[in-house]
């Protein structure tokens, strides 16, 4: 794997601060290309935020983001060509068609394999001629996975994407991500999960950050911690969280 | 051939591929000739990083267990292993060696050893009969 060349993702000692309240507290994260990055955290840990923060979506109050070497503010275009993002909440312009939007954001791109378009619509039963407006969450998730997938970006970063969407399509969407994107080049395609839904994407993390008021509590690649700890991932999250002792 | 993974065991995820296939081919259920699942479509049946299937395909290759194809796919390697009987030999003595260890701080002793490894022989002989007789 390309660990020694420049990160798809690296942050150093990244604050953002709402107020008085420091949301994101000197947080530090490192992905090599090609990997499947957890970060997972509580409700409120920081996750969103700091990935915010990633994409340029809401300054820094202070510390130094890159992707692919490239900073997200200066670099921005460059930086936006590259990847894609799911966030939690998916909205689109109620008034266009599925086929509208996708062909909306293909407009923004360099790149769009239209045969995975046709493949995931297929796959995923979506009606091109439905309005925006009238899809249901989960169909809203997989429009915004297809329009992620689609430009074939370096990276994918995708904030709490299946929260609140029913196990069928969970399953379908983790899939999706292994098959569909990860088929083009392994070595290149990257992913960040931000997530609570710790075991849906055990398989697929192989280093993950759990965070916690803004800051790194443990960084570890996944067989490292499963074999070090004899837990899942999701088991070693809830302890490194809450040791023992904590409820008493 | 049926995989599972067990993300408690604490044993990588590649290498409990790798010791299911060598399992599934030492016991018959798969057999050379026959095509293993294709990383994409084993990778997302078992929900898992196609990294971590093919790290595991090729250090199946890299044991001499599998082959692959251009273009076909991998496929249990008919000719059995690459190695030489001396390295063959040292391989397994460095397994079995564990096992003794194990096998004294479980206060089991060397004739009762043997005869557990015997027994263990005949199971996966059994497996294979009726691994045969299924596909027959």
């Amino acid at each position: 794997m390309m660990t020694d060349h420049i990160p798809a993702i690296d942050i150093r000692n990244l604050v953002r601060r709402y107020g008085h309240t420091d949301a994101v507290d000197g947080l530090n994260l490192t992905v090599a290309p090609g990997r499947c990055y957890g970060l997972f955290g509580r409700n409120g840990a920081g996750k969103t935020t700091t990935i915010k923060c990633l994409l340029n979506l809401l300054r820094r109050t202070s510390g130094d983001v890159r992707i692919f070497g490239l900073d997200p503010i200066r670099d921005e275009v460059a930086v936006k060509s590259r990847i894609a993002y799911v966030p939690d909440q998916v909205s689109f312009y109620p008034w266009m068609t599925v086929d509208d939007t996708l062909a909306y954001f293909a407009s923004f791109r360099e790149r769009w394999n239209r045969d995975l378009e046709a493949t995931l619509i297929g796959q995923f039963g979506l009606d091109l001629a439905h309005k925006a407006s009238h899809l249901s969450k989960g169909q809203r998730t997989q429009l915004a996975l297809i329009c992620a997938i689609c430009p074939e970006p370096d990276l994918l970063v995708l904030d709490e994407p299946t929260s609140g969407l029913d196990p069928i399509v969970r399953r379908e969407f983790i899939r999706t991500v292994i098959g569909a994107y990860q088929d083009g080049d392994p070595a290149r395609r990257t992913v960040l999960i931000s997530t609570h839904l710790i075991s849906e994407f055990e398989g697929l993390i192989d280093e993950f950050t759990i965070i916690d008021r803004g800051r790194n509590v443990l960084t570890q690649e996944a067989d490292r911690a499963r074999q070090q700890h004899r837990q899942t991932l999701e088991e070693i999250f809830v302890s490194t969280l809450q040791p023992q002792g904590a409820l008493a | 051939m049926l995989l599972q993974i067990n993300f408690k065991s604490g044993t990588p995820v590649y290498l409990q591929l790798v010791d299911q296939v060598k399992l599934a081919a030492a016991s018959g259920s798969l057999h050379p000739g026959v095509a293993l699942p294709g990383i994409r479509p084993l990778a997302e049946q078992l929900r898992v990083n196609r990294n971590t299937v093919a790290k595991a395909y090729a250090e199946l290759e890299s044991q001499g267990v599998i082959e692959t194809v251009a273009g076909k796919g991998c496929f249990l390697r008919e000719g059995g292993s690459l190695f030489k009987k001396d390295v063959r030999r040292k391989v397994l003595a460095e397994e079995i060696d564990q096992a003794v260890v194990h096998a004294h701080h479980l206060q089991i002793d060397k004739a009762e050893f043997l005869r557990l490894a015997e027994e263990r022989f005949d199971a996966l002989e059994q497996k294979r009969a009726r691994a045969s007789q299924g596909s027959a």
